[in-house]
């Protein structure tokens, strides 16, 4: 997470599961100390990208198209609307609750626990080409370099819900 | 108790309460005589999540601090992301399921500390299970002697463990399990193994029998109209015997065979009970909440009305025989599952006493039931509904609706609906939407047309209005009190099955897509693989968000307060912080906009003596909390928000409460993005005495 702003330890460690663990204490100092980290967590570092920036290609998408739909479908749906027990991959609460996180994270999401029968069967490239896809479905614009199948130089880009205003 | 709270009046009513919901309470010595207990999945099996607690309240529900934690990442094989559980808490300890594995854990409700855990080894049945990870939660029984824990693992078998030790009772069933893939009035297919069967919601034990219903994988894009039946089934709590079984699609000679007309019944499936089953333990009275038969959204290979798909059924809970029934949704179409827990209330109408049901649904309707009977308490007359044109479908030419109380959320969509924060975006909706079918309620599904329209444009259907959290029945304001998601658009589009997908005529799909033979993983995917043709991705996908802004006006998810006596709202209130891509939406800077609720289907709320207790289900980075989601408490009179308490995830399991050795706790199940399943305790901070 190195967008996160230096020197603001606390939220960094809000975001760190295994120092979470038993640490009641860390959430309500994160309450308290939260302001004073606002401001710095909401200014990117100048170089870093988002999802905006034409992370994927078209063809990668379409690669990823046909494994979605083997993979993933029966249960977040042919329109990636989710279902009883599955989560939607578009709309409001997907984009909320991955809103601030990185691409890295979300492919560590997918590596870690889909598909559900059997976790991490898809190669990196599979599962980067299945992100791929669920970004055109999700209206992020394409780009000229394919979307990354390393965890490391995922977590390079940001996810960020709302359309940046345009660079002046 | 601390000196902040003078209230002794509830003191000494938590005691009493206490005894009269918790029985039989008093198996263990060491249980703290002013305990209050939540000993069933809602709090007790009239599906109330209610308890007369108040040592938290207005003054100091934002004080609260996190008493213990637990994250669920080492009971299973891998971390799971989505922990829906609501523990119990019994004889002063606390039972929970957990972890991709389903364990059952126990833990010490003070401390959190783990006293033991079991969990099921299935290999392949486990992981072929069509509902896996952690499930809802698990069931207590006793006797007065001994205490049991019963759940089902992802596999689909009852698991009856001794409450003390965690060690299976070697008299219940197989040595302390019963195969529910077997003794089904049918035969599992194709296997034991991978047949698709399974559950996730919490078992019910009433009296001294223990009921199960049934799940399958989700129907948008079903293989085939034939499919395992979701029967419900009453076991024996000491033995595991089978004592009934309900066929929720009918079987020769029996009640309902005529709707389903060219011997549908034969082959179609599901039709089961995935979610919480509610009985009337005095009337000896179980209510089933039934979902879709097989195929969600198209029903040509199901003519008729299909009972008891999406019908409220209530059954003997002696011997599991039909008293009554009522369709909600006539030969359905929309996934309208009944999707929560059935609500019993006594309530007061025009002066009488009446024993009523209440359900709750994805539609937004609150149908009301004299639960003796069926009888509605306001009148739900049959009205015409729009008839699709769909190849080979049939359709239920009218609807049952009710008139009382109106619908708590929206359930069809309108251009009125459409986001009017400016009118650029509203341009842009209305564009949106003008690709495709709009209409009210039971708006038929449309065959996707790339020249349109694409489908039909439906809220209060597949992930709309109450999903499995269900609601909150207050006994002393007679309130229902129900969240809904007002904003979870669904497009139903269909297209042509090709065979080698699908033997059904119709599946969930957009023109554009074609549905084509599926690729091998791998195929065509490696570096050097001919290139696909040329064709723009995402072709027939159309975004239902506007640069990530919902196309609909807020508020985009509530909770409404329903007063049962008189079927009207009493309050009804956005719930959720405004998402993060609202409040920061350049266009929007500067714009006064009331907090809008969040869009999400999975909240589950708490009613306590005083407040009304749900968290959020979304992220959101704002000025007063880090990014996070916040637990938030509502005067349960008024609906305004008394309190707030952070968490570092959204909820994603019921809020629970209990009191234990004079001090409340309130536990929650949160995960979601990249944050594990973990359940934290609140509790009140030490008044340093």
């Amino acid at each position: 997470m190195n967008e996160l702003p230096r020197g603001c330890s606390i939220r960094q460690e809000s975001d760190d599961d295994v120092k979470m663990r038993n640490t009641a204490a860390i959430a309500i100092l994160a309450v308290i100390a939260s302001p004073l980290c606002l401001l710095r967590a909401q200014a990117p570092l100048a170089e870093s990208r988002s999802v905006w920036d034409g992370v994927y290609t078209e063809d990668q998408a379409m690669r990823g198209e046909p494994i979605y739909r083997k993979e993933c479908a029966s249960c977040h749906g042919e329109m990636l609307t989710g279902g009883e027990s599955s989560p939607p991959l578009t709309g409001g609460a997907f984009l909320a609750n991955w809103n601030g996180l990185t691409m890295g994270d979300l492919f560590d999401r997918i590596r870690k626990t889909m598909p559900q029968s059997a976790p991490g069967r898809l190669t990196r490239q599979q599962d980067a080409d299945i992100l791929a896809f669920m970004l055109s479905v999700n209206k992020f614009p394409a780009g000229k370099t394919e979307l990354y199948r390393q965890s490391e130089m995922l977590k390079e880009i940001r996810f960020e819900s709302a359309k940046p205003s345009p660079k002046k | 108790m601390p000196k902040k709270n003078p209230n002794r009046f509830h003191f000494f009513l938590f005691t009493f309460l206490a005894g009269l919901f918790c029985w039989p309470a008093s198996a263990y010595a060491q249980i703290h005589p002013k305990d209050t207990e939540w000993p069933s999945y809602a709090a007790d099996l009239a599906g109330t999540r209610y308890r007369p607690l108040d040592q938290i309240n207005a003054t100091n529900f934002s004080d609260l601090e996190i008493a213990w934690r637990i994250k669920t990442d080492n009971f299973g094989d891998r971390p799971e992301y989505k922990l829906e559980g609501t523990p119990l808490m019994v004889n002063g300890v606390l039972y929970a399921t957990a972890g991709s594995r389903r364990a059952v854990i126990a833990l010490d409700p003070a401390t959190g500390e783990l006293l033991w855990t079991h969990g099921e080894h299935e290999g392949k049945r486990g992981g072929a299970a069509p509902r896996q990870l952690s499930g809802r939660g698990l069931a207590y029984w006793s006797d007065g002697r001994e205490g049991r824990i019963l759940y089902v693992t992802p596999g689909f078998r009852l698991i009856c463990l001794d409450a003390k030790t965690g060690v299976r009772i070697p008299s219940f069933g197989n040595n302390g399990e019963v195969d529910l893939k077997l003794n089904d009035d049918q035969d599992i297919f194709p296997d034991l193994i991978i047949g698709e069967i399974g559950i996730q919601s919490a078992p019910v034990v009433a009296k001294d029998t223990v009921i199960i219903g049934a799940a399958f994988r989700e129907g948008m894009t079903p293989k085939s109209m034939r499919n395992n039946k979701g029967y419900v089934r009453g076991f024996d709590v000491r033995t595991g015997k089978r004592l009934w079984i309900f066929h929720t699609i009918p079987k020769k000679g029996e009640f309902g065979l005529d709707t389903w007309e060219k011997g549908s019944a034969e082959y179609t499936g599901n039709t089961g009970v995935w979610t919480q089953i509610t009985v009337d333990e005095q009337l000896g009275l179980v209510y089933l909440p039934v979902e879709s038969p097989t195929s969600d959204f198209y029903g040509g290979h199901r003519p008729g009305n299909n009972l008891f798909g999406e019908t409220l059924v209530c059954v003997d809970l002696k011997t599991g025989e039909r008293k009554w029934h009522f369709q909600l949704v006539h030969h359905p179409l929309w996934d309208m599952d009944i999707s929560s827990a059935p609500i019993l209330a006594d309530i007061t109408v025009d002066g009488k006493p009446v024993k009523a049901v209440a359900q709750p649904t994805k539609q937004g309707f609150l149908y009301v039931f004299e639960r003796m009977t069926g009888k509605p308490i306001w009148p739900i007359p049959e009205r015409p509904v729009e008839v699709g044109n769909v190849p080979g479908e049939t359709y239920s030419p009218t609807q049952p609706i009710p008139t009382k109380p109106a619908a708590y959320s929206r359930n069809g969509v309108s251009i009125d609906d459409l986001i009017d924060f400016t009118p650029a975006l509203r341009e842009r909706a209305k564009e949106i939407a003008s690709k495709y079918h709009l209409g009210p309620v039971y708006t038929p599904p449309t065959v996707s047309k790339l020249e349109g329209p694409l489908g039909t444009l439906t809220m209060g259907t597949a992930s709309g209005g109450t999903n499995w959290p269900g609601g909150s029945y207050d006994p002393e304001t007679h309130n229902v009190y129900v969240y809904a998601c007002n904003s979870c658009i669904e497009p139903i589009g269909l297209v042509p099955a090709p065979k080698e997908v699908s033997d059904i005529a119709y599946i969930a799909g957009t023109a554009g897509k074609e549905v084509e033979v599926l690729h091998g993983p791998g195929e065509n995917a490696g570096a050097d693989s001919p290139k696909p043709p040329k064709r723009r991705t995402g072709g027939g996908y159309v975004s239902l968000n506007i640069d990530g802004l919902p196309m609909v006006k807020p508020p985009y998810g509530t909770i409404t307060a329903i007063n049962l006596d008189k079927g009207e709202f009493v309050w009804q209130i956005a719930h959720g912080e405004t998402p993060d891509v609202v409040r920061n939406y350049e266009a929007l800077k500067g714009m006064k906009i009331p907090r809008t609720g969040q869009e999400t289907y999975n909240i589950g709320t708490l009613v306590t003596k005083t407040l009304v207790i749900a968290g959020e289900g979304h992220v959101t980075t704002t000025a007063d909390h880090p990014r996070g989601a916040m637990l938030r408490a509502y005067d349960k009179t008024t609906g305004k928000e008394v309190g707030a308490v952070y968490m570092p995830a959204p909820q994603t399991g019921s809020p629970m409460t209990y009191m234990l050795n004079g001090k409340q706790y309130i536990v929650v199940a949160v995960s979601g993005g990249s944050y594990s399943g973990e359940y934290i305790a609140y509790t009140l901070p030490s008044t340093g005495e």
